[in-house]
């Protein structure tokens, strides 16, 4: 699972920084990983049932649950990731 | 073919670019999980085929690119077909040149996709004559199929042993919920246990993070910390042929007819025994790298396109490693698509080919162009603003809203279940393909029984 990244996640660690996990090749706060998928699955299926029995309309509407809890939980939860720009050597 | 309909395929191509282009970026993104979902959901939402045809040309041609692009600029691959190319990008970003990577990359798209493209049509139209063949003996193929993939996966053994126990955790549920008339008997369930193999394994490490010890155990990390090269602006559309020397030209257009020709075999598979063996071409350590470069992309760009294209064509039954993963939505989506009636039926040839040029074609042309000159900006845009935690949020999602339309809540613990044993089975190195032929072939292996 963890190919490919060997060196980039090794700077400026220490004991007390070092609080995420990595999950399908990339890092998460465990918390954030739950409230997201609690977010997401809830905005699924509240938007599936709302629109109830009026076929095909129950599957838009979940999916734009999906994309909605999607959006909720990208403005909640910060990136576990640093940029740094580097000039050309 | 009407304006209208000319006009729905550019906005359906536009669509599937724009969204994968995106995705394509972030890191960790499976080609499978991310493309059939969402062609599912356009599949049952009763879209047009053909409209969901090009989608999918385009979202395949812009991921497959896109997927590129992290390695080049920051050494992590966006995808799984992007990981054998890694080692080769750092040598560029070593000395600097992670902007002359990304071109020679692209460059490679672009000479793989016009390759794949006329050959997948030329090698359908040789497979035509078997077709009946093929199609009849479905059952019986896919089932050596599933053998011949394990006999080929680097662990053999394992997935070999894998096989029928997991064709009967399948089974066993589609009978059950038969038993109990949670859905009618005779209908297979199919898409959430497909999607449920997919997320296996994110399922698997989310069960052990509940056990306290494991997850003291685990593995922590500080913010990881990604970094750009910053690249010089050139300006204007380069041309892909002057980008590449004439050596790479040649050797990426032969890997991409190889790539084409071995279509039934898995992308990645391919992709790494042939690049390397490619690269020896060249000694010097940049050159080599450089070359293993163009023809990796153009070689895994040309098993895409004719991974799709040739089983779509010729047989309507999905015979190839590409088709049984991300393009599974095109002939299995019940109840709109079947082995009866699926992609393949619905289109004629000629719409399958005018969808491959509006698709492929525009998707190729926007990401060259945004590739070549903005990777970094839109790295650093997908790495700052989408966290992973609301991708994974976003698929459990999904897995959540298609299991229960399948069969109902009940469901939601049988996707569970299928994943849990996917995912330790992918843990024990158990590829993704096997089982997916597993569950394909597994209605046709229990029939030998009783």
């Amino acid at each position: 699972m963890e190919k490919g990244v060997s060196g980039l996640e090794k700077h400026n660690q220490t004991e007390d920084q070092a609080k995420f996990i990595e999950v399908w090749e990339d890092l998460v706060s465990i918390k954030d990983l739950f409230l997201s998928i609690l977010i997401t699955a809830s905005s699924t299926m509240i938007g599936y049932f709302l629109a109830h029995d009026q076929e095909p309309l129950p599957l838009f509407f979940g999916l734009t649950g999906a994309l909605l809890g999607f959006v909720i939980s990208s403005v909640l939860f910060k990136p576990k990731r640093t940029i740094n720009i580097e000039d050309e050597v | 073919m009407t304006l209208e309909l000319l006009l729905g395929m550019v906005m359906a191509a536009l669509a599937g670019t724009v969204l994968y282009t995106i995705l394509g970026i972030i890191p960790g993104t499976d080609e499978t999980a991310v493309i059939a979902p969402v062609t599912l959901a356009l599949v049952l939402l009763g879209i047009e085929p053909i409209f969901v045809f090009t989608f999918f040309m385009a979202a395949i041609t812009a991921h497959k690119v896109t997927d590129s692009v992290p390695v080049a600029v920051a050494g992590i691959p966006g995808g799984v077909m992007a990981a054998p190319m890694v080692e080769h990008a750092v040598q560029f970003k070593k000395h600097g040149q992670a902007d002359l990577s990304i071109r020679k990359m692209a460059s490679g798209s672009v000479v793989g996709t016009l390759v794949a493209v006329p050959i997948s049509f030329l090698f359908a139209w040789v497979l035509m004559p078997v077709a009946d063949w093929v199609q009849n003996y479905a059952g019986p193929l896919f089932f050596f199929g599933t053998i011949i993939l394990a006999l080929l996966a680097k662990n053999r053994l394992v997935s070999l042993v894998a096989i029928i126990p997991f064709m009967l955790l399948v089974q066993g549920l589609r009978h059950l919920y038969w038993a109990t008339g949670v859905v009618p008997e005779g209908r297979n369930v199919f898409t959430s246990f497909f999607l449920g193999i997919t997320i296996g394994p994110v399922i698997v490490t989310l069960l052990e993070l509940m056990n306290k010890d494991k997850r003291e155990r685990m593995n922590r990390f500080p913010q990881r910390i990604i970094s750009l090269t910053k690249q010089k602006r050139k300006m204007g559309m380069p041309n892909p042929f002057k980008i590449l020397t004439i050596k790479e030209t040649i050797l990426s257009g032969l890997a991409s007819l190889i790539g084409s020709i071995t279509f039934i075999l898995s992308a990645v598979g391919t992709t790494t025994l042939i690049g390397e063996l490619f690269s020896n071409f060249e000694q010097d350590r940049l050159k080599k790298s450089s070359l293993a470069i163009a023809c990796m992309e153009a070689l895994a760009n040309a098993t895409y396109i004719s991974g799709i294209l040739i089983p779509l064509i010729a047989f309507g039954i999905p015979f190839s490693s590409v088709s049984l993963g991300p393009g599974l939505p095109l002939f299995q989506a019940p109840p709109v698509f079947d082995e009866n009636y699926n992609m393949h039926h619905a289109l004629t040839i000629q719409e399958i080919f005018i969808s491959t040029l509006v698709g492929a074609g525009i998707a190729l042309f926007i990401t060259y162009y945004l590739v070549v000159k903005y990777s970094r900006e839109i790295s650093a845009f997908v790495f700052k603003w989408i966290p992973h935690e609301a991708i994974i949020g976003l698929f459990v999602g999904l897995v959540f809203l298609l299991g229960y339309i399948d069969a109902g809540w009940i469901n939601i613990a049988g996707v569970l279940l299928v994943s849990i044993v996917a995912g330790s089975l992918h843990r024990l190195g158990v590829s993704f393909g096997v089982l997916f032929m597993a569950l394909y072939s597994a209605p046709w292996f229990m029939t030998l029984f009783g």
